[in-house]
């Protein structure tokens, strides 16, 4: 991991101290020792590579602690790296960011990291926008007819043979029930 | 007793109006009865509606649970109307007209109760006019709405048709009836006189919603099919959706009407026109459709054990000898095999001992429907990273529990109602004949 750290490309680094204090005051003995850690996260532009530094609050690296590594999609975030991310002795672990990835119109993708369920550090969150997605134009108004379009742009023939199945049974409905209206006209016979 | 006030002119008329007199305190048990289940449910949904859908078992993985298999088991139920109301009695089937009336009540009390579950089954009733609003003619599930109010209105017609010249009588001949009752028989009687015009007219119109009736039927159950065969999931990913689950529409069906046949007769006492002999021909007819469905059970399990694919081959092992394998191996052999064997026996086509079959077949339609539904919605071709292990099991809560049962009070609630207003058995022998002819 340490190979390619020197700068010997653009790398961009970012240190995010997040400033979360605990409100409530301390109940047990171990949320009393959990503590917020300095990630400092640094990404290689030309081989795509997200490397996260894990310190502790004094600047110690901190070994083995585990990082998940997403990528923020519609629905929900893509995880990405390994299954698990353990930072190494001098507190790094790196990541491969996909390269088919599809971005916005510019190819932006929002990263993020987040450091769950640790038994030394509160959980964190950073988010972190690359321009490493590919470029994907979307335009609602190219839509084609298809199944999959919305109700204004639904196949021309499946809406010929659906609504005329809908008139010919209704039409027979109709009939019926003005059969019946003047089934109920005819007068009694009294002869 | 009530009847002799009534103005019967023959023994027909008598026993099979003077029911409608007058009420017994069985019946007033079993509406107590019913309308406890009914409460119970009602609490239930109450707590859906106030907490949401989180107080089912419902979860991303098994989005659909037991309403939506209690929908299509119910839309199954309602097929029976076309199967008397159509088939049999364009075939001329003569034994099977005194039936008729009583499956078409069936069908219209299951396809009420199949609309209402699907609104139950929403998170957000108050939405649903949304579904009409911003429809999409490309979805199956607004085919599914638009099959069953037409299916829903079908059924009404088919029965108020049925009834016409049975209403007049009971506008004519009953008496000591409360008056709103009274106009009603004379509303839905449709100043009937019995007129050879009138006549005539009806069986026009009865021969119309005879053939008509078949297509909507076929259309109403193939669609529900639809809902899962468009859905890519292992289990429903099939050709033989359609047909399997109409063929096993019609053999829940007629297992229903065996199974009303039995408590019609014995409740109101008419031994003499559901005889031993309707209860033989339904035991072979019964025999005849749960052979069909047996025929497409083989193409659905063969094709996908056989190959034993991914996905499709976990949910194979699930139902063989997994989680499901004793509810899987009792629709099969319970609700299916074994009843085919036994009614193949002349004494098993009695009254009683087809009841006891019938409701074998019931419980194993029921259970074949949740077999659909749950386990396919369990093994997803794109499963969910890392999912709670809850979202891998399916056992439903009270609530949705309360709430099908409530749905079956209700059914049987509506059934007993138009039983104990309308003539179940057509009244004019010679008539029903002629029309429906």
């Amino acid at each position: 991991m340490n190979s390619f750290k020197p700068a010997i490309i653009r790398n961009l680094r970012i240190t995010m101290t997040l400033a979360l204090s605990l409100a409530i005051a301390p109940c047990t003995l171990a949320q009393d020792d959990m503590q917020d850690a300095q990630i400092e996260l640094s990404f290689n532009e030309e081989e795509k590579t997200i490397t996260a530094k894990v310190a502790d609050t004094a600047g110690v690296p901190a070994e083995a602690v585990e990082l998940y590594f997403y990528v923020k999609r519609t629905f929900s975030n893509l995880p990405i790296g390994d299954v698990f991310n353990e930072t190494d002795e001098d507190g790094e672990v790196s990541v491969q960011f996909p390269a088919d990835l599809p971005g916005d119109k510019d190819g932006n993708v929002e990263i993020m990291v987040k450091l769950m369920d640790s038994d030394q550090f509160n959980d964190q969150t950073l988010t972190l926008s690359r321009r490493w997605g590919v470029p994907t134009e979307w335009d609602p108004g190219d839509e084609k007819r298809s199944l999959w379009a919305a109700a204004a742009n639904a196949p021309i023939p499946l809406v010929i043979i659906t609504s005329s199945l809908i008139v010919i049974i209704w039409y027979v409905i109709c009939y019926i029930l003005y059969s019946l209206y003047r089934m109920s006209k005819i007068k009694p016979n009294h002869s | 007793m009530t009847e002799t006030k009534q103005g019967f002119k023959t023994k027909r008329e008598k026993e099979l109006l003077g029911y409608l007199v007058g009420s017994t305190i069985r019946y007033k048990i079993w509406i107590g009865i019913l309308l406890f289940f009914i409460i119970l449910g009602l609490i239930g949904y109450y707590r859906q509606l106030k907490f949401g859908l989180v107080v089912t078992a419902m979860r991303d993985y098994t989005s659909w649970g037991i309403y939506i298999s209690n929908f299509v088991f119910f839309v199954a139920v309602s097929l029976v109307g076309s199967l008397f109301s159509s088939i049999l009695k364009l075939n001329k089937n003569e034994w099977a007209y005194p039936l008729a009336r009583i499956s078409e009540i069936i069908a219209v009390s299951a396809i009420i109760c199949a609309a209402v579950i699907i609104i139950v089954d929403m998170g957000r009733p108050d939405r649903f006019f949304y579904v009409l609003k911003y429809m999409r003619i490309q979805s199956p599930i607004i085919w599914d709405v638009i099959i069953i109010s037409t299916y829903l209105v079908i059924s009404l017609i088919l029965l108020h048709i049925s009834l016409i010249p049975d209403l007049a009588l009971c506008r004519d001949r009953l008496k000591n009836i409360p008056k709103w009752r009274h106009k009603l028989y004379k509303m839905l009687a449709l100043n009937w006189s019995n007129h050879p015009k009138q006549r005539q007219l009806l069986a026009k119109i009865t021969k119309i919603m005879a053939i008509s009736v078949l297509p909507v039927a076929f259309a109403i159950h193939t669609i529900t099919s639809w809902l899962f065969a468009t859905t890519w999931r292992p289990g429903w990913d099939s050709t033989n959706l359609g047909p399997y689950f109409v063929s096993g529409a019609f053999m829940v069906g007629a297992a229903v009407i065996i199974f009303a046949m039995f408590f019609i007769r014995r409740s109101l006492y008419l031994k003499d026109y559901i005889t031993d002999i309707h209860f033989d021909k339904m035991s072979k007819l019964l025999v005849l459709l749960s052979l069909v469905y047996l025929y497409f059970n083989i193409n659905e399990y063969l094709g996908p054990s056989f190959k034993m694919v991914g996905v499709e081959g976990e949910h194979i092992i699930e139902l063989f000898v997994g989680e499901y394998a004793p509810m899987y191996w009792f629709v099969q052999i319970g609700g299916l095999i074994l009843p085919i064997i036994l009614l193949t026996i002349p004494k098993m086509r009695k009254p009683l001992p087809v009841t006891i079959i019938s409701v074998l077949v019931i419980l194993g339609a029921w259970f074949k429907r949740f077999l659909i539904v749950i386990p396919s919605l369990q093994h997803p071709y794109l499963p969910i990273q890392d999912v709670d292990e809850s979202y891998r099991h399916y056992i439903p809560t009270w609530e949705e529990w309360t709430i099908t049962i409530s749905s079956f009070a209700w059914f049987l609630f509506i059934i007993t109602i138009l039983i104990r207003w309308l003539p179940v058995i057509p009244v004019d022998k010679k008539s029903e004949f002629e029309i429906s002819a």
